[in-house]
């Protein structure tokens, strides 16, 4: 092609149509020059290059993390206390502590750091640093603050030793500080740049500016630098307490369109692309350079029906519940998704304690359009009823909600129930959503940790008050006894009974599940995809 | 001259203030809630997270009281702080605006280029194969969709043939100099670095063949029909009956006549690839500001969207004000009048 170009210069360039091949020629030559040996050179085989969208990302600051992108790079560059290892979202697992028990108080919480970790300087990572980390993240008041509000105050006890001391032992805390918006950073460092963990830190921190583009952390790589909507670069520390992490350098690549992720890693530009739709990844299949890893997430889709005051039908409980029997959820996730999704029975999804595939079949919704009918005429309304169902224009993990709403509107016209679709702008559905204004939407939830607390009180404090949901007593104990029951299998069964609960109040029906897929170039061994909020474990990255 | 010069002048500053207070009317009549575009879920239900951020930002004040800090504060070149990005929203632009600049600007040049010889040549030699040419050239550049046409490029050029670099300003494992004016090719070729030159350049050849279709189009159209009406006019005939030859006939007596409309098209052509480039933007994963516009607006980030709109409505103005300026150059009669 090159060859062919130039050749039409030397034939064109004076003739009568200068410009025609001319611009051509230039265009031939600039393009000829820019393709060096790419994926040859040695410096590109030691870089692993993320192909992401981080538009969403404001700080890199872990204290201000609050988006979708940039947990990743503050997990890669910083570690917490404890953690989730991939797959089990259940067991919390050692970091930089190795062992942590409650006091006999019953509101201290001990940890042991481990021995042995420095920070990415070689200054030891010390019990210090952890009081200041945790304490500048409560005075800086950003929004990861809120997720740890029942933490009074740190204490450091010795090097190696230091209380966390809550002010409500009820509420869950372990598996919400395994978040990349709870490490530990090196003080003095942080310090020097203009970090202050003092009461009036929110006013006074000023090291935010440093913490986007540079880090200070025990993590196994160093943030370097950060070009907004361009990309992000972190260099190898080789301190990492964990053995030495397998690439020098790990560039996140920022591309916002999933087709062009797809050329990228198809022409090896890019080693991971994480934002491909099923459609996209189904092409890869063949392709011998590229292998599909896949994890279920911990997101989900649902559809949340109100009890409207603008329309009695839904106020009445089995009209709302004949909606859950007369959808076909298994059409949804196979012919909307390929298949890529799972489906939990309520607002706990999939993988987290007490909540399974299997449980759904047991006592989820299903598709079972004799029971919607009898439930519709139990409810007085056996010609159907209608409702508004608004949804935003935009698409979750390649499901369009207009997609989605048309195939709901489908199902239940079966049963007589006529859904009106009301698509507008994503921020006026959430404006009119949070505002208890919506009758039904189709919307998305992401919690900020795995942690089966999170979700339920969602339901019972946030959520309902949208869907109009005057909680029962019994439903708020259900849940307060279940997030204060440090026994996985005795909470699992009250996790159990909530879900019952919510199936028969039946005001969210959860739809979609994603299980997340990623393109992989086979020159890349052991990166592993994690639900728990931060994507993906680099540790373990390293080049096949 | 002077008079003409200043009146455009005071009246270039009333349109860059209507255009504001339009734009700040209207980014206030959309019923979506900013302040739950920037909370999370738990944040945005407790009510008095949600006052502490109204006051913060300021949207608890009334409406004119708002728009008079707006005001106050661009006087001062202060546009305050982002919503969305939490920095001062100049410096969001500062880091943007060069990557659509440097990508518009080779497009217009480009759609120059290309479309004012091929808008002469169609007109000169009409109805040749040439002429059609221009008109397959313009017919295509105007209506296929900047979306669809980035991703074919793309697809073609980068996916199939790879003869030419993927999304972004440079490959992926190469870095940016420190920004100078942010204008790579022109850090690059300060500090003397033509291998991050080259690799600046072959990335900004697809997307600016695409963001330059739709304005390479208008130009080769505007450009034949100004100059087949300059061709027929008597001057021309005379020139002709004097002997002149051909091309100087037509470079000489016809085609500064026939800029002036060209002209005006060029400017407000080249001002909207400034402010036009989200589609292009999105698909070369370009940082620009079409994309931080587009984004700001989804958010309602008002400061963001006031300051956008003030700087484009201040290129519009000002490239309006040039042309209008060039007029008086290139067609004396505008003074007379």
């Amino acid at each position: 092609m090159t060859d062919k170009a130039k050749s039409d210069v030397s034939r064109g360039g004076l003739g009568r149509r200068p410009f025609i091949a001319g611009g051509g020629g230039l265009l031939a030559a600039v393009l000829a020059g820019a393709r060096p040996a790419r994926a040859q050179n040695a410096a590109r085989k030691a870089t692993l290059v993320i192909g992401l969208d981080i538009s969403d990302s404001i700080s890199l600051d872990p204290a201000r993390v609050a988006q979708y992108s940039n947990p990743l790079p503050c997990h890669a560059a910083y570690d917490s206390l404890v953690t989730f290892s991939p797959g089990d979202y259940v067991n919390i697992k050692p970091a930089l502590a190795t062992e942590w028990a409650m006091q006999a108080d019953g509101k201290t919480l001990r940890f042991k750091l481990r021995q042995g970790v420095k920070f990415s300087t070689g200054t030891p990572m010390t019990a210090e640093d952890v009081r200041f980390s945790f304490e500048r993240v409560i005075n800086l008041k950003d929004q990861p603050q809120q997720y740890i509000a029942h933490v009074d105050s740190m204490k450091v006890v010795d090097d190696h030793t230091v209380d966390m001391l809550l002010k409500d032992p009820t509420q869950p805390i372990l598996s919400i500080i395994a978040a990349p918006e709870f490490i530990v950073m090196e003080k003095a460092v942080a310090v020097q740049h203009g970090a202050t963990d003092a009461a009036d830190a929110k006013e006074k921190d000023k090291a935010t500016d440093w913490l986007n583009a540079n880090s200070c952390g025990t993590g196994p790589y160093r943030l370097t630098g950060w070009q907004r909507n361009q990309s992000i670069q972190m260099v190898r520390n080789d301190q990492y307490w964990g053995g030495k992490p397998g690439y020098e350098r790990v560039l996140i690549r920022h591309m916002s369109e999933s087709a062009a992720q797809l050329l990228a890693i198809k022409r090896g530009d890019i080693d991971v692309a994480f934002n491909l739709i099923p459609e996209q990844v189904a092409t890869l299949k063949d392709d011998p350079d590229i292998r599909v890893e896949g994890a279920t997430s911990l997101d989900f889709i649902y559809m949340a029906v109100a009890e409207s005051a603008d329309n009695p039908a839904l106020r009445n409980k089995k009209a709302r519940q004949a909606i859950g029997y007369a959808i076909d959820f298994d059409g949804i996730i196979k012919n909307l998704i390929g298949g890529h999704a799972v489906r939990p029975v309520s607002f706990i999804p999939v993988g987290m304690n007490g909540s399974t595939s299997e449980l759904t079949k047991e006592i989820g919704f299903r598709e079972d359009l004799p029971r919607a009918k009898k439930l519709l005429a139990e409810a007085g309304l056996p010609d159907g009823f209608s409702f508004q169902l608004a949804y935003g224009n935009a698409a979750i993990a390649g499901v369009s909600y207009q997609n989605l709403a048309q195939k709901i509107q489908a199902d239940l016209a079966r049963v007589g129930i006529k859904a009106e679709l009301a698509p507008m702008d994503q921020l006026n559905m959430r404006t009119m959503y949070l505002g208890g204004k919506a009758q039904a939407v189709l919307t998305f939830w992401n919690p900020p940790a795995p942690e089966n607390q999170l979700w339920a009180a969602a339901t019972i404090d946030r959520v309902s008050k949208r869907v109009h949901w005057d909680v029962p007593a019994a439903v708020r104990k259900l849940v307060n006894d279940a997030s204060a029951e440090r026994d996985n299998a005795k909470s699992a069964v009250l996790w159990k009974q909530y879900q019952e609960a919510m199936v028969d109040a039946a005001h969210h029906f959860v739809l979609i599940q994603p299980i997340y897929q990623i393109a992989v170039r086979k020159s890349v061994a052991g990166l592993q995809l994690t639900a728990a909020g931060w994507m993906t474990e680099l540790a373990g990255a390293k080049p096949a | 001259m002077l008079r003409y010069v200043v009146s455009r002048l005071g009246l270039s500053v009333v349109m860059v203030l209507l255009a504001t207070l339009v734009i700040f009317l209207i980014a206030n009549t959309v019923p979506g809630d900013p302040v739950l575009m920037q909370l999370g879920d738990l944040a945005a239900s407790n009510p008095a997270t949600v006052a502490e951020f109204r006051h913060h930002w300021g949207l608890d004040l009334p409406l004119w009281h708002r728009y008079w800090i707006f005001l106050d504060g661009m006087l001062h070149g202060d546009f305050g702080e982002s919503l969305v990005s939490r920095r001062p929203v100049l410096r969001d632009i500062a880091d943007y605006a060069p990557a659509t600049v440097e990508l518009a600007s080779i497009a217009f040049v480009l759609s120059l280029a290309v479309g004012l010889p091929l808008g002469i040549l169609a007109a000169v030699r009409r109805d040749s194969w040439i002429d059609h040419l221009a008109r397959a050239v313009s017919l295509i550049g105007v209506s296929a969709p900047t979306f669809w046409l980035a991703f074919v490029v793309l697809a073609i050029f980068y996916g199939w043939l790879d003869i030419a670099p993927g999304p972004g300003r440079l490959d992926p494992v190469s870095f940016p100099p420190t920004p100078i004016t942010g204008l790579l090719l022109i850090d690059t070729a300060w500090l003397g670095d033509w291998d991050t030159f080259r690799d600046a350049a072959a990335h900004l050849v697809l997307p600016s063949i695409v963001l330059a279709g739709s304005t390479l189009g208008l130009i080769t159209r505007t450009t034949r029909a100004a100059m087949l009406e300059a061709l027929s006019q008597d001057y021309v005939r005379v020139a002709r009956a004097k002997g002149l030859r051909g091309r100087a006939v037509v470079t000489g007596h016809a085609l500064p006549n026939a800029m002036l409309p060209v002209v005006t098209l060029g400017g407000l052509a080249y001002a909207n690839l400034l402010a036009g480039a989200v589609m292009t933007e999105t698909v070369f994963s370009w940082p620009g500001l079409g994309r931080y516009t587009f984004t700001s607006a989804v958010a309602v980030d008002f400061p963001a969207i006031m300051a956008i709109t003030t700087i484009v409505a201040i290129v519009f103005v000002a490239v309006n004000f040039l042309v209008d300026l060039s007029y008086a150059l290139l067609d004396p009669r505008v003074l007379k009048r």
